[in-house]
């Protein structure tokens, strides 16, 4: 077989420039073999072009949507409370309803109540009031504290007791017609009792003590004591550490 | 081939990185236009690839390789109004234009002289000589391979690779 290799000419040939393929060459073919290899496992899809990416790009559109999707569910998590809690403050929406349905009926049963008996409520609070006052005034402002811690306390269940108590004595004492009525005004004063201490822990949230304190002797000052009243122990209820000051408390105490 | 055949790309281009510069020389000696050659050589890896199913390793992949090589230069030549036959004969002068004169005297550097004297004597041989020779140094193949990728029986490969010897060694002379 040597005779059929020369070293001169085989060194010669050697000696030639060793030319190569272009890039772009090599290029087009590794690429046109890989895409040809790439063919044969998924021979149902259209397996050439831009086909080719039809499924990627529907797996990664898949995958964005279902993320945004679960990112956005847990945003609205908390606005769903939020929801809740709207839901919730129509309370005071539906206070006026109450109102609606509270005050009619007080007006209807007004002259029968205001004729029948005296507000049951509101009197043994009154002399409760003018026992700490007084004491309080004895005793001086230091004292003040100390009682409005006790006052308040007994003073408003006991306008609660009055009120829902108060419908009793009607069906024993009155008229078939009187009864409804006095379960009535029972119901209105319990609705009236619940909002206004509804409404009174949402200023209490919302209201500075002093705020609450110039409201109430606006109260005073406009002749609304039974309301005056009201907000005073549900105030000492509240804030039961806080000294009301001397100039305050004249004008926020009945006298 | 036969993991490429199996899915593998990167075998592919393994194979590749191995045999594209002696194909593509040999491509290129063989027909001489560089445009052309560029694109036979392109289609001829094109054929590897969509041949791979057929692919059978009953012969080396080289073999294979310029068997396939072979037949797409001998389409070349036959779309050039050659026939096989005449593949053997002297090459066509308009087909191999010989070197300027006028080029000679500018050749400064003698090795430079040397390698365009034993470029032109490799032009002038006969495309079947040319191809055995370029098969022998490209390809390093034996008579007997050269004889399978040519479609000839061993004694004409035999012959025609010592006719191009013979030429070529005049050209490289004394040097």
């Amino acid at each position: 077989m040597t005779e059929e290799r020369d070293p001169k000419v085989s060194a010669r040939y050697a000696e030639l420039p060793r030319e190569e393929p272009p890039r772009e060459v090599d290029a087009a073919i590794l690429a046109r073999a890989h895409r040809a290899v790439g063919e044969r496992p998924a021979p149902l899809v259209s397996p050439a072009g831009r086909r080719r990416w039809y499924f990627p790009l529907a797996a990664a559109a898949v995958i964005v949507l279902s993320a945004v999707v679960t990112l956005r569910m847990e945003r609205e998590q908390p606005e769903a409370d939020g929801v809740a809690l709207r839901r919730d403050k129509p309370a005071p929406a539906a206070k006026p309803e109450a109102k609606t349905v509270a005050e009619p009926v007080p007006k209807a049963v007004e002259p029968e109540r205001r004729s029948a008996q005296p507000p049951p409520a509101p009197a043994p609070a009154k002399p409760a009031e003018k026992a700490v006052a007084a004491a309080r005034d004895a005793a001086g402002p230091a004292l003040g504290a100390a009682t409005a811690k006790i006052e308040p306390a007994p003073a408003a269940p006991p306008a609660q007791v009055q009120a829902r108590g108060e419908a009793k004595p009607f069906p024993g004492a009155g008229t078939a017609a009187s009864a409804p009525q006095a379960r009535a005004l029972a119901r209105s004063a319990q609705v009236r009792e619940e909002a206004s201490a509804e409404m009174a822990a949402k200023r209490d949230v919302a209201e500075t003590p002093e705020k609450w304190l110039e409201r109430i002797a606006e109260l005073r000052r406009k002749g609304e004591h039974e309301e005056a009243d009201k907000q005073l122990a549900e105030f000492r209820k509240r804030h039961p550490g806080y000294r009301i000051p001397e100039a305050m408390l004249e004008r926020v105490e009945r006298r | 081939m036969l993991q490429y055949r199996e899915g593998a790309g990167a075998a592919f281009d393994r194979l590749y990185a191995r045999h594209k510069g002696p194909l593509f020389r040999f491509v290129l000696r063989g027909i001489r236009d560089p445009a052309q050659a560029e694109e036979l050589y392109q289609d001829i890896w094109l054929r590897v690839v969509e041949a791979r199913e057929r692919y059978a390793p009953q012969a080396r992949f080289t073999t294979w390789l310029y068997t396939i090589a072979h037949n797409r230069m001998v389409d070349h030549w036959r779309r050039r109004g050659l026939s096989i036959v005449s593949l053997d004969a002297e090459e066509n002068p308009a087909l191999d234009p010989p070197a300027s004169p006028a080029e000679d005297p500018l050749r400064k550097l003698q090795s430079k002289e040397r390698i365009e004297r034993f470029m032109r004597a490799l032009e002038a041989l006969p495309p079947a000589q040319r191809e055995a020779f370029l098969l022998r140094e490209e390809a390093d193949m034996s008579v007997a391979q050269i004889a399978a990728v040519t479609a000839a029986n061993e004694e004409a490969a035999k012959s025609r690779l010592r006719y191009a010897l013979a030429k070529l060694k005049e050209a490289v002379g004394d040097d």
